[in-house]
């Protein structure tokens, strides 16, 4: 089996440049990949694996975030519950 | 209200594992190519489910050994995690094979039914917690059934997919590192496993954390 959709992209430069060419006429700053920033230039490098990356650090850091914020929370409910036993432990 | 340090060094740690994951460069490898760094995801989702698991039967036999409510809790919370890490593994599994066998699921390789298998077999376990409400008796099935599951998982994962022929990288009846398996690919395998087994560990504390001030804000309402 031949990984068509992978050889389509095999020029990597031409795979990142569809959208500017498509939409070339009403988009004025669309650059060639050559001409584009050092930061895009290295994100389309090395056939597009840290476009990958950057995906998979993203789904990563969302997923920690909400871990740390539920952690925190639930740390949170912890101090509360003390302090009720706390004063019920006081009135008795 | 602060997070524990371990917590920020598994963070820093994890996010470290991923970008050398997909930075470093790795030999050709017929067929796999670059889907050989599917090691540092897809197989630690495995090592973290076996530890997971074993943790589960350890509380469970603790549980038995000794009725405590905090065992039973804490052997349930463990096979829950391990039961995460498992559907994650059979899932980035599927999606491997898709592009490696040209098939998202085929009853033709053991390994992968098998552990679709000891799946089904922990689902069990939750189905039957369902089935009592009296909490010391469900505690108690819950931890024989435990017992059992537990038990089935080293033939099922390890046992009886090495004496069968399979396509999966790492069989032919040796174990999982075989010449196939590039030694640079290690560097970031074991960290990995650390890294996913400590991420387990975390989920298991937020977890426990969770039910027992579940618990204590319902004897404070009552």
């Amino acid at each position: 089996m031949k990984y068509l959709l992978i050889q389509a992209q095999q020029d990597t430069a031409s795979a990142v440049d569809t959208l500017s060419r498509s939409y070339a006429d009403k988009w004025e700053a669309a650059k060639e990949i050559e001409e584009a920033g050092v930061i895009m230039q290295a994100m389309a490098s090395y056939d597009l694996i840290f476009v990958v990356l950057a995906v998979s650090l993203i789904i990563w850091f969302v997923l920690l975030f909400y871990l740390i914020r539920v952690d925190k929370k639930v740390s949170k409910l912890e101090e509360q519950i003390e302090l009720k036993t706390l004063e019920k432990n006081h009135e008795a | 209200m602060k997070l524990k340090p371990w917590k920020y060094i598994v963070a820093i740690w994890m996010t470290g594992v991923i970008i050398a994951g997909f930075l470093i460069p790795i030999p050709d490898i017929d067929i796999l190519q670059q889907s050989a760094r599917n090691l540092f995801l897809h197989v630690p989702m495995w090592f973290t489910m076996t530890v997971c698991f074993a943790a589960g039967l350890v509380y469970s036999i603790r549980y038995l050994n000794k009725p405590d409510p905090v065992m039973d809790r804490k052997a349930e919370t463990a096979t829950q995690v391990g039961l995460l890490f498992g559907i994650c593994g059979l899932l980035t599994g599927s999606v491997w094979a898709r592009f490696t066998w040209g098939t998202w699921w085929t009853f033709a390789e053991p390994r992968m039914n098998l552990s679709a298998l000891a799946m089904m077999i922990y689902v069990g376990y939750f189905v039957l917690r369902t089935a009592f409400d009296n909490p010391s008796k469900r505690a108690k099935i819950a931890a024989v059934f435990n017992v059992f599951a537990a038990t089935t998982i080293p033939f099922l994962l390890y046992i009886i997919p090495r004496q069968l022929p399979s396509l999966h990288p790492g069989a032919e009846g040796n174990p999982a590192f075989s010449e196939i398996t590039a030694p640079e690919l290690r560097y970031i395998f074991y960290p990995a496993i650390i890294g996913f087994i400590a991420l387990a560990v975390w989920l298991n504390d937020v977890l426990n954390r969770y039910k027992k001030v579940k618990l204590q804000a319902e004897q404070l309402t009552a």
